[in-house]
């Protein structure tokens, strides 16, 4: 079986302006890198081409009044926060980069893949029932969802792993136990929320688990709250898919954030979340990327990691540059995994009496 | 304008000379290419059809070839050793020149493939891995992988160990074309025609271009530009269809493995004017046909049965006729099975047997046959009334100063804008057609292929611009021929 990934050369074409972080740079020397892989030629991999979401697709998720926003203001020009406006002719954009999403949702379920990779932009895991923010528009991950569960999941699993809070996707999916929402992300950062005290909301209640983690934190943190709470969680949950946000801004040269996860560690995420996939739902696994903006140091190195791990590939070469050595070592915060290790006797308080493998 | 053509094919060397006329001779390969050569009195522009020996090569059981790689971080590669270089075409690792030379004294083979991630924006680590590995491999058996100008690293791979096996025969082909033809040109296989110097960087090239020969052949012999060339050869009969002027191009796989190798569309019917007949006719040759001094009977012998006259035609005398007329019957309906299969309208014979046999063919297949003079040698006439083709794949990146052009790297002297680059690109690949000795209306039309390119923000900044392009000569037939 193989791995999709869903791309397109019109997911270079978005650009808020020539200058911003989320720009069309972010995803050209990765496609070389896995141009120069032989990665499209593999015949472990399918390449996918993406299609528009329809209106009612996106309205699955968003508010009618905050569609008809972005339409109207993709037609001149307009503006959601300093860090997010709206270019002309965005909303085509977010309607294919939602569409990958949704293709890769499908080419699973269809088994035509055994699971996939949508390799989208604009990223969406900020943007709410009726707003946007943070470089997102449209909830690519959340729309994903929502066509699962009209497919027949019944329990999805959100693996949100973005260095930023994926505030969007946990306002749209707090109040419903059919969607775990599981997170890790920076501590006291963008966009403020995301603290292990917020578990979800009415039926919701317990199926939203946050895991903020401090600057510095790096493969050894991840691999901890793999085992120690997703893995565990994600059995009890017993998922029939398994979604992913998989940003890429957590590597140690990401200059929007603090993390230091290395190319390897991402590679071992991946493997840990496509091994889960393997045992709880026969390998159902979709990936959405979201940030990531190490558009030169780290991107092309993550990217290959994460796409040789949802392929089953050879993983041992899987590394930064030797030369990132110093950089590493500057982000690297050694006393990262005490505190988060704190952080989990936190989250046995809050969820022990939902989770029994966390009581 | 004269221009001289020769295509070396399994049995036969076909020549052929035009100047407004056509000339064209036949001589079989037991002479060899010295044989051919000293038979000719060369004028003109000489161009050499060659792909036989490669054919060969490359169908053979894999010769050993060690392939010393340099993956650097992402996919593991065999035959890895230390050294990095990246997408911008920066060295992030060295390379370490005591482990390559442990490394090729411990992996004793005939050739060496060098193959580094990257190699295509910067050359350096390949060139220096390949100047150790001079003290244990002579040169024409050492294949590097940076010309081969485009990304994809397995298919380089592949490409440059296909190369390190036949660089050291065309090398030793170039010497001996080169005595009797200083500035002759090889033709490709995609029907282009290109100086020696560019195929020994790039010998693949060569690779099956017969049907590519005969194509161009059948059209400039018929002017058609749509239609089915039925090329019947020894061996083989082949249908290759022709569109809008052109052969369709596909790509070739090695030992089912992705290369940057291409070739004419063609499909091969195993069935021509050797295949031996037993009971019935087979897909098999066995030497010559009786007719030309063999000791089966063949579909040769079977034509001569039949009331032609091929060859020694009383040779052919002991082939029962009924199993002759049989034998052609056979044949005819097996390649007019595959003419209906293709929905040609028209069909165009080549071909040594081509008088004898396409007539029935067009008949029983329902369709219009053509059937030039000089059919029998359309093949060498594509060769020799060809262009010179070139494909350009230019790398710009003004942060480091760098131009790379095929792989190799030029020092960027000024800025340009997009639409300067292209035309300075498009200026360049025009000055190497005409080195090559391509006439002016030949290069007047250069393609833009490809053409990619973004600014390098950092800091907030606009710093530097990356561009990739890729422009081309396409092949076809050159305005001299006309
Ligand atoms: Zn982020």
């Amino acid at each position: 079986m193989t791995t999709g990934i869903v791309y397109h050369p019109a997911f270079l074409t978005h650009e808020q302006h020539p200058l911003h972080p989320e720009r069309r740079e972010r995803l050209a020397y990765t496609d070389d890198q896995l141009t120069e892989e032989g990665m499209w030629e593999d015949p472990r991999i399918l390449r996918l081409h993406p299609r528009p979401a329809t209106r009612e697709e996106l309205s699955w998720v968003h508010d009618e009044r905050y569609l008809n926003f972005l339409e109207q203001s993709s037609r001149t020009g307009g503006v959601i926060d300093l860090d997010t406006v709206i270019p002309p002719g965005l909303f085509a954009q977010v309607r294919l980069a939602a569409g990958g999403g949704l293709v890769a949702g499908e080419s699973v379920m269809a088994g035509t893949v055994r699971n996939a990779f949508a390799m989208v932009r604009p990223p969406g895991h900020h943007a709410g029932t009726c707003s946007g923010g943070g470089f997102c528009y449209v909830n690519n991950v959340a729309i994903l969802v929502q066509s699962l569960k009209r497919k027949g999941c019944a329990k999805i699993l959100i693996l949100d792993w973005d260095a930023h809070h994926g505030n969007g996707t946990q306002e749209i999916f707090y109040e419903d136990p059919d969607v775990l929402f599981t997170s890790i992300h920076q501590s006291g950062f963008y966009p403020g929320t995301g603290d292990a005290t917020e578990i979800g909301a009415g039926e919701g209640t317990g199926y939203t688990i946050n895991m903020p983690v401090p600057a510095g934190s790096s493969d050894e943190v991840y691999q901890y709250l793999l085992a120690e709470v997703i893995g565990p969680v994600a059995e009890e949950f017993n998922p029939d898919f398994i979604a992913v946000s998989a940003g890429l801004d957590n590597h140690f040269t990401d200059p929007l954030a603090g993390l230091a996860l290395t190319a390897g560690g991402y590679a071992a995420t991946m493997a840990f979340a496509v091994e889960l996939a393997g045992r709880l739902c026969a390998g159902r696994l979709a990936a959405v990327l979201e940030g990531g903006y190490s558009v030169e140091g780290g991107l092309p190195y993550t990217t290959i990691g994460i796409i040789a791990a949802l392929a089953g590939m050879d993983l041992s070469g899987i590394r930064d540059p030797s030369s990132y050595g110093p950089l590493f070592r500057r982000a690297f915060n050694p006393g990262a995994l005490r505190h988060v290790q704190e952080t989990v006797r936190l989250l046995r308080t809050v969820h022990g009496n939902i989770w029994h493998c966390l009581s | 304008m004269l221009f001289t053509g020769i295509d070396i094919g399994g049995t036969n060397t076909d020549i052929a000379i035009v100047d407004g006329d056509v000339l064209t001779r036949k001589v079989p390969n037991d002479a060899g290419l010295r044989g051919a050569l000293d038979s000719l009195d060369i004028r003109g522009r000489l161009a050499v059809s060659t792909s036989q020996p490669l054919n060969r090569l490359i169908a053979a059981p894999p010769a050993s070839v060690y392939a010393i790689t340099i993956p650097g971080p992402g996919l593991p590669s065999p035959g890895s050793v230390a050294g990095m270089v990246n997408h911008r075409g920066d060295i992030l690792e060295e390379i370490d020149p005591a482990a390559i030379r442990t490394a090729l004294e411990e992996h004793a083979a005939e050739y060496l493939a060098i193959c580094g991630k990257f190699s295509v924006r910067n050359p350096a680590l390949e060139e220096q891995v390949r100047s150790i590995a001079l003290s244990f491999y002579p040169p024409e058996r050492i294949a590097t992988s940076h010309g081969l100008a485009r990304l994809d690293f397995p298919a380089r791979r592949v490409t440059t160990e296909v190369n390190a096996r036949v660089l050291e025969i065309v090398a030793a082909m170039v010497r001996t074309i080169s005595g009797y033809a200083q500035d002759f040109l090889f033709f490709k296989g995609d029907g282009g025609l290109a100086s020696a110097g560019a195929v020994l960087r790039d010998p693949s090239v060569l690779f099956n271009s017969s049907p590519a020969a005969v194509a161009l052949g059948a059209r400039y012999l018929t002017g058609r530009s749509d239609c089915l060339v039925v090329d019947i050869g020894g061996t083989t009969t082949d249908l290759v269809p022709l569109r809008d002027g052109a052969p369709c191009m596909q790509d070739v796989r090695i030992d089912g493995k992705n290369a940057f190798i291409r070739s004419v569309q063609a499909e091969s019917i195993p069935f021509g004017g050797d295949s031996v007949i037993e009971a019935h006719l087979s897909p098999r040759r066995e030497g010559n046909p009786m007719a030309f001094g063999g000791g089966r009977p063949t579909l040769t012998d079977a034509l001569n049965r039949c009331g032609a006259s091929i060859g020694e035609a009383a040779r052919s005398a002991h082939l029962d006729p009924d199993r002759a007329a049989q034998a052609v019957r056979a044949y005819i309906s097996r390649i007019a099975a595959g003419v209906r299969a293709s929905d040609a309208k028209i069909i165009v014979g080549a071909g040594f047997l081509a008088d004898h046999l396409i007539p029935e063919i067009g008949r029983e297949a329902g369709v219009r046959c053509i059937l030039p003079d000089h059919a029998a040698c359309a093949n060498a006439i594509g060769v020799a009334v060809s262009r010179v083709s070139l494909s350009l794949r230019v790398h710009v990146d003004t942060g480091r100063r760098r131009v790379v052009i095929n792989g190799e790297p030029v020092h960027l002297h000024q800025e340009m804008d997009d639409d300067e680059l292209v035309a300075w690109c498009k200026g360049e690949v025009r000055k190497r057609a005409l080195c090559m000795g391509a006439p002016e209306e030949d290069v007047a039309d250069v393609s833009l292929a490809y053409f990619s390119a973004y600014d390098v923000i950092r800091y907030g900044r606009k710093k530097e611009r990356i561009a990739d392009l890729q422009v081309a000569i396409t092949p076809g037939i050159t305005v001299d021929a006309k």
